[in-house]
């Protein structure tokens, strides 16, 4: 399995855990990943900029089509993004032509072949939890988390297909290898607030706020984000809690790939846990003692 | 006479240049809270974090730097070879030529006797000059085959590029054509050797026709072995000691062969003194101009380079701060790295700023941190560039001078909105949206558009588009924004539904004006919902589109 890698424009600075534990995590698992310098998958621009917004998505597939490598985004905007580019450009001849004459002019051309995947499409569909299950020897006990699906991923689901819009199970079955709970919770399905960061900050601030509070409301000890935006809207109301919130909120925000690891039996530090905010090293006190080589991997 | 004056001009310009670039970095304020040091403060700031660093284990990484980043431009070499190889070309050449040529008699001077025509001098300038033009070759090469870096050339960049190839080709040239030049040979002799013996001057003139290629006019047949010999004999007496064979000159030398056959008019006396004049002009001008061109990135790139070493921007003197940032403009050489690997270039193609590129972007901060640009409409250019960028950094992990280009953006969106109110774009296109729905709002209602649906515009005028919709309200009744608000309607003018149905009455205004549109987080709840399949996030996003341009293609072309 090999994949191009496509980091988005937030990770590499603002969340360079998710990369460091996402590269550490999938080569654990086998699957190998190429870097290619790739544009920014367009997300930013869809509000104003259209145009801009659909050349630069297909840009990033053409480039991956050339190297003859599907896309592995652990962003779900990108996600969305690319899905949303595909999915225009499949039966859309007069976006296709002007994007097609963009892109010849660089030598380059998208066909539809390349697919842009999340991190845990390949995950559950390609790499296959019965794979994932056999490689965690420290599995959670106890632990109540909290999954968001996020938006751009879930939805509209015609364009994304990622999973079930109402009822998604994909990110709840990953969590559950981990031997962590997955929680029933209100804001599963909810937005972050990230689209409207700068732009209205305080419905922004709202959103992610409201969605820190009701998974502590549900139970949760832990909230798994799987993507750059959402763990950025996190740390911005974590950096903006007053001591008298704290009671609050859940108490930790975590990036699935460290989650993973961890149950994995892979240190803390080769999972960059220690740049995550707030502290995470609690979870690891649910981690049960190492358990030995499962029967079929001692053949 | 002429020679040391213009010379001494030319440096003490140079120098008042480099105190005024010093003090512009005292005063210089970019990012909020940079203008409450006064110079004097930066000074001791900066004097502070020096010796700090200087006088403390901290000197190791700052040696290393030097070394790695600054003498063998470990930067340039990670990003491009081709870059690198360029730089380091014009750079030891130029490094070569200061040293053994401009400055040989000053340093190389001082401890043993200096000729310019002997070895290893007279190869070595050779070697240095060849070095220095095959870079300036190469980065003409680059300039033209990197799209990239054909957008961002600017003057400057051709005009520094041109000084260099003015002086080396004017140097090359002059050497050639002395070589050639009998008159030049005749001066030589009459300084150096026994001109009064005419049998000799014919031997030394038979040994330099022949074997150092001076072009005697009316000299056809090989002289005589014995003549050839004699002059052998008497160059080693009166010339060798200060002048080598002019072969080792190898540029000049093979270009004086390709002058060979035109000498008189490439070698003429009076062209030589024109070409005298041009070369040592052209460095003085290069001299004077350093400190307000690309040059003085000698100076100021392995400062930063050394700075970014031993310091963190985030947890410096806010001081240090100020001035580190303002000595980064002028660390730029325009090499355009940045631009070339911007993750958001692609976009130029529908809007056509350039600002946009961060070399660009860095060239306009200098002008408005200098309060050289300051009209609204060039404010508001840059604002564009400022706020198309998606923070990746990578212009930051990239730059060869070690510039924290992103710190400037954030600087100069700071700077923006404090000193013009130019804040984030998609603010100030609300706000217009909302101003342009007003007197439709003041209207009835009840007034639908004469012209019906408007066929120019794609989804949000299609009655295809609503004509599913029989207003179940699904859509604001999953909304998280309208949620959100005790008072919905007070907070968003009209809720999703009412924005569909406005569209399909034509009331296009009203709708893109309504702050539903603005607020609407993209969480695609409503058109997931929406039992008939209208696309009423799609929507939204067209609306807002529409207001800002949004290029040349619509979603639903």
């Amino acid at each position: 399995m090999r994949y191009a890698l496509f980091l988005g424009c937030k990770i590499p600075y603002f969340v360079p855990q998710y990369e460091i534990s996402t590269r550490r995590v999938l080569a654990e698992l086998g699957v190998d990943l190429a870097d290619l310098e790739f544009n920014c998958c367009g997300y930013p621009f869809r509000h104003l900029y259209f145009s801009s917004y659909l050349l630069a998505a297909a840009r990033a597939l053409a480039l991956a089509e050339a190297q003859g490598l599907d896309i592995l985004t652990p962003c779900k905007c990108c996600f969305g993004s690319f899905k949303r580019a595909q999915f225009l450009l499949k039966d859309k001849p007069a976006l296709q032509q002007e994007v097609a004459a963009a892109l010849a002019a660089e030598g380059l051309a998208y066909s539809g072949l390349c697919q842009a995947k999340h991190l845990q499409t390949v995950l559950y569909h390609d790499v296959g939890l019965q794979a994932i299950k056999a490689r965690v020897v420290r599995p959670f006990a106890g632990l109540n988390a909290a999954v968001m699906y996020g938006c751009h991923a879930l939805r509209p689901s015609r364009v994304t297909g990622f999973d079930n819009p109402y009822a998604p199970v994909i990110v709840d079955r990953l969590v559950e290898t981990t031997g962590a709970v997955s929680v029933p919770w209100e804001g599963k399905l909810q937005c972050c607030g990230a689209p409207l960061r700068g732009k209205d900050d305080e419905l922004s601030l709202a959103m992610i706020r409201d969605r820190l509070g009701e998974c502590r409301a549900d139970g949760a000890e832990v909230l798994v984000v799987d993507c750059p935006y959402s763990q950025m809207q996190a740390d911005w109301a974590f950096d903006l809690m007053q001591p008298k919130d704290s009671r609050e909120y859940v108490q930790g925000t975590v990036l699935y790939p460290q989650l993973l690891g961890l149950a994995m039996g892979l240190e803390p530090a080769e999972l960059a846990l220690e740049l995550s905010t707030p502290d995470l090293s609690y979870l690891l006190s649910f981690l049960s003692e190492p358990q030995p080589k499962k029967a079929h991997d001692r053949r | 006479m002429f020679f040391s004056l213009s010379l001494y001009a030319a440096l003490l310009i140079c120098l008042l240049g480099l105190a005024y670039k010093v003090w512009t970095w005292l005063t210089t304020s970019i990012g909020p809270g940079s203008a409450d040091y006064t110079p004097g403060q930066r000074v001791r700031a900066a004097l502070k974090g020096m010796a700090g660093a200087l006088f403390s284990p901290r000197i190791v990484p700052l040696l290393k730097t030097l070394a790695l980043d600054g003498l063998l431009q470990r930067r340039s070499f990670r990003v491009s070879r081709l870059a690198w190889s360029a730089h380091l070309l014009i750079y030891a050449g130029f490094l070569l030529l200061l040293v053994a040529h401009a400055l040989g008699g000053l340093i190389i001077g001082r401890w043993t006797e200096y000729y310019p025509t002997l070895n290893p001098y007279l190869f070595l300038r050779n070697l240095a000059g060849l070095l220095l033009l095959a870079g300036v070759a190469l980065v003409v090469y680059r300039r033209l085959k990197l799209p990239g870096l054909r957008l961002t050339t600017r003057g400057v960049d051709r005009a520094a590029i041109a000084l260099l190839a003015v002086i080396m080709l004017s140097g090359f040239w002059l050497e050639a054509g002395k070589i050639l030049s009998p008159q030049v040979f005749g001066q030589m002799v009459s300084e150096w050797a026994d001109a009064g013996n005419q049998a000799e001057v014919r031997a030394l003139q038979a040994f330099w026709g022949q074997e150092y290629g001076v072009a005697f006019p009316g000299q056809a047949a090989p002289p005589a072995a014995e003549l050839l010999a004699q002059g052998r004999q008497l160059n080693q007496q009166y010339c060798a000691n200060c002048h080598s064979a002019p072969q080792w000159a190898a540029g000049s030398y093979l270009l004086s062969r390709a002058f060979k056959p035109a000498a008189a008019a490439l070698a003429a006396p009076g062209l030589l003194n024109v070409l005298y004049y041009v070369h040592f002009l052209a460095c003085w001008l290069g001299l004077a101009l350093l400190p307000f061109s690309k040059f003085l990135h000698l100076f100021t790139t392995p400062l930063l380079l050394m700075i970014n070493a031993v310091s963190d921007r985030q947890k410096m003197d806010p001081a240090n701060r100020a001035t580190v940032r303002a000595l980064e403009l002028d660390a730029c050489m325009h090499c355009a790295v940045c631009s070339i690997h911007c993750s958001v270039a692609v976009a130029l193609r529908h809007v056509p700023n350039l600002l946009l590129l961060p070399s660009e972007k860095l060239a306009a901060l200098d002008r408005t941190a200098r309060g050289r640009a300051q009209e609204r409409r060039q404010l508001e250019t840059i604002r564009e560039g400022c706020y198309i960028c998606s923070s990746c950094y990578r212009c930051t992990r990239l730059c060869t001078a070690g510039i924290n280009l992103q710190d400037l953006w954030f600087a100069q969106k700071d700077d923006l909105l404090a000193q013009a109110g130019l804040g984030e774009p998609y603010v100030d296109f609300a706000r217009a949206a909302d101003q342009a729905a007003e007197p439709s709002r003041s209207q009835s209602l009840l007034r639908v558009r004469q012209e019906g649906f408007q066929h120019e515009l794609k989804l949000s005028a299609q009655a295809g588009t609503f004509s599913e919709c029989y207003r179940c309200q699904t859509c604001t009744n999953v909304c998280p924004v309208v949620f959100h608000f005790q008072q919905p309607k007070e907070e968003l003018d009209l809720l999703p539904h009412q924005i569909m149905h406005s569209l399909g009455l034509g009331l296009r205004e009203e709708a893109m004006g309504a702050r539903m549109v603005w607020r609407c987080l993209t969480c695609y709840h409503c058109q997931e919902a929406c039992p008939m399949g209208v696309k009423v996030t799609d929507v939204l996003f067209e609306l807002r589109n529409l207001t800002a341009g949004g290029g040349s293609t619509r979603e639903e072309a």
